[in-house]
């Protein structure tokens, strides 16, 4: 019991005096994973799109080869991207273009490390989400394809309103994982430094020696974004499925009940002029 | 002799090596109401989704007002929404309301404006008793409503032809009624209609022409009084006996 006072003591000492540095390490550990999950959902869309585009073999050999070169290329940044360690690939890239490049292009002070960790996160992101939107447009009924096929679709059509809009809610739980594993993840990006919330441990431990209480600062820091994020997309995924019941149309103005028509000169059927007819 | 609106000529179709369709010749014109019948397996359905374009025959020619749509060069998705179709399983649209899944083709495919569209889905939705639902999702209506839906999505896109496949078969029996009564008006209404069925009574009652299939192949053609009253081969009459046993 007394070690637990003296553990709320030292967190309070050091939330007094670096509560600042803890507070805006979090800002930047949310910007980044806000960002490069938003970036990297969309470079997913785009490989998972291009990756279930049809061709049969009656296509032209030049769409045939085309389809074949990009499905390539994105299989091997899938590959690449989801077989190495994030860590190393912000080493790899942080210092591999100036190294490539004479210098030329390099990131520069504090705007080249965010730009770098963007980079990084985004294309990560991107490789595992790729595979994600891959799954979910092959979950999607191919009936629905054949059904927006039949009014005369496109394929650009059927996707955008029909297949890709299904296909989101599929894979919704999907980009709350990589935005929850993005949370905790860009505190590798330190190694290119990166001030996120882990990096503000390591600056605040090795000014204090306080690394167990500063620890547990930052487990209740990290558990607390990530219980936010979780319900936040638990919420978007009840918006989207929208209510459960719905609502007779009993009354449609555009519509009409039978003896309710009006002709344009002769009007409707309960008019004086009708029944003036009616009596002759 | 009407219009012509549709000729099938030496229409094959293979999947690897296994022939479904042999050499199909058959027409359609204005006004007909044709059903296609037969064993399953017979290549029924294969033979309306050739129609359709949804599987790519593998020689022979589809004629639509003279043109081969078959052709490579035809934009299929034009000629699609000159002939609509009604699946077995329904299709409607899952992340759209009722009203929605009988906009969507209107408003994207033939750019009518959302107004006349809304209009045109209503005068259809109506005709098939879908009125009140309008705004309910596909999960939430039953089979028969859902195909009822179907049918209003497809006449909104005023087609000259309609393809039936199979439209009952996946409903339970107390909802084959309603559908079929929807399509009896549709027929009396001068519609131009190309079913695939196993509603026998429909298609002895309803259609002005019987296409019997086995095989791959037309085993017989003709009104339903002679088809059903006077069947000239072996496998027609095995079929229907079959059938008034069952």
């Amino acid at each position: 019991m007394d070690k637990l006072i003296q553990l709320f003591q030292d967190i309070g000492k050091l939330w007094e005096k670096y509560g600042d540095s803890y507070i805006t390490g979090m800002r930047n550990t949310l910007i980044l994973a806000v960002t490069a999950t938003v970036i990297g959902c969309l470079i997913g869309f785009l490989c998972g799109i291009l990756n279930t585009i049809p061709y049969s073999k009656n296509d032209p050999w030049l769409k045939r080869a085309l389809l074949t070169l990009i499905r390539g290329i994105v299989r091997v940044y899938v590959e690449v991207f989801r077989g190495t360690p994030m860590v190393l690939q912000a080493v790899f890239i942080f210092y591999g273009l100036p190294y490539f490049t004479d210098n030329a292009v390099q990131f520069k002070g504090n705007e080249g490390i965010w730009l770098a960790s963007m980079i990084v996160v985004s294309i990560n992101t991107g490789a595992y989400m790729a595979e994600s939107v891959r799954g979910g447009i092959i979950s999607v009924d191919p009936g629905q394809t054949e059904g927006a096929k039949a009014i005369g679709m496109t394929h650009v059509q059927t996707m955008l309103h029909v297949i890709l809009p299904q296909a989101l809610r599929n894979i919704l739980p999907q980009i709350g994982n990589n935005f929850i594993i993005n949370l905790k993840d860009t505190s590798v990006m330190f190694i290119i430094g990166f001030t996120e919330f882990f990096a503000t441990h390591k600056s605040v431990a090795g000014a204090t020696f306080k690394y167990f209480p500063s620890a547990a600062l930052e487990m209740v820091g990290y558990l607390a974004m990530t219980l936010i994020a979780s319900f936040l997309l638990r919420w978007v995924e009840k918006k989207l499925d929208g209510s459960s019941s719905y609502d007779l149309a009993n009354v449609d103005p555009l519509t009409m009940t039978a003896g309710t028509y009006n002709h344009p000169q002769k009007g409707g059927p309960f008019d004086d002029r009708d029944r003036k007819e009616d009596n002759k | 002799m009407s219009e012509m609106i549709l000729q099938v000529n030496h229409l094959s179709k293979s999947f690897g090596k296994h022939e479904v369709l042999k050499d199909i010749d058959f027409t359609v014109n204005k006004g007909d109401v044709i059903s296609v019948i037969g064993a399953s397996g017979s290549g029924k359905s294969t033979l309306l989704r050739c129609i359709n374009l949804l599987e790519t025959p593998t020689s022979g020619e589809i004629l639509y007002h003279g043109t081969n749509v078959a052709d490579r060069k035809v934009k299929a998705h034009e000629y699609r929404s000159h002939v609509g179709m009604v699946f077995q399983s329904f299709n409607l649209f899952n992340n759209m309301t009722v009203l929605q899944n009988c906009m969507i083709g209107q408003v994207k495919v033939l750019r009518r404006s959302k107004a006349e569209a809304k209009e045109k889905a209503l005068y259809f939705l109506e005709k098939v008793g879908m009125l009140p639902y309008i705004n309910a999702k596909p999960r939430q209506i039953s089979g028969g409503q859902k195909q009822r839906v179907a049918i209003a999505r497809a006449l909104a896109m005023d087609p000259e032809v309609l393809l039936f496949d199979e439209p009952t078969s996946a409903l339970d029996p107390e909802m084959v009624g309603e559908v079929l009564t929807v399509m009896q008006n549709l027929a009396q209404e001068g519609m131009t209609m190309l079913v695939v069925t196993h509603e026998m009574a429909f298609a002895r009652d309803v259609s002005n022409r019987v296409v019997f299939m086995a095989n791959g192949v037309i085993c017989e053609q003709g009104s339903p009084e002679d088809v059903f009253g006077n069947p000239q081969r072996q496998e027609t009459k095995d079929f229907l006996t079959r059938f008034r046993n069952a």
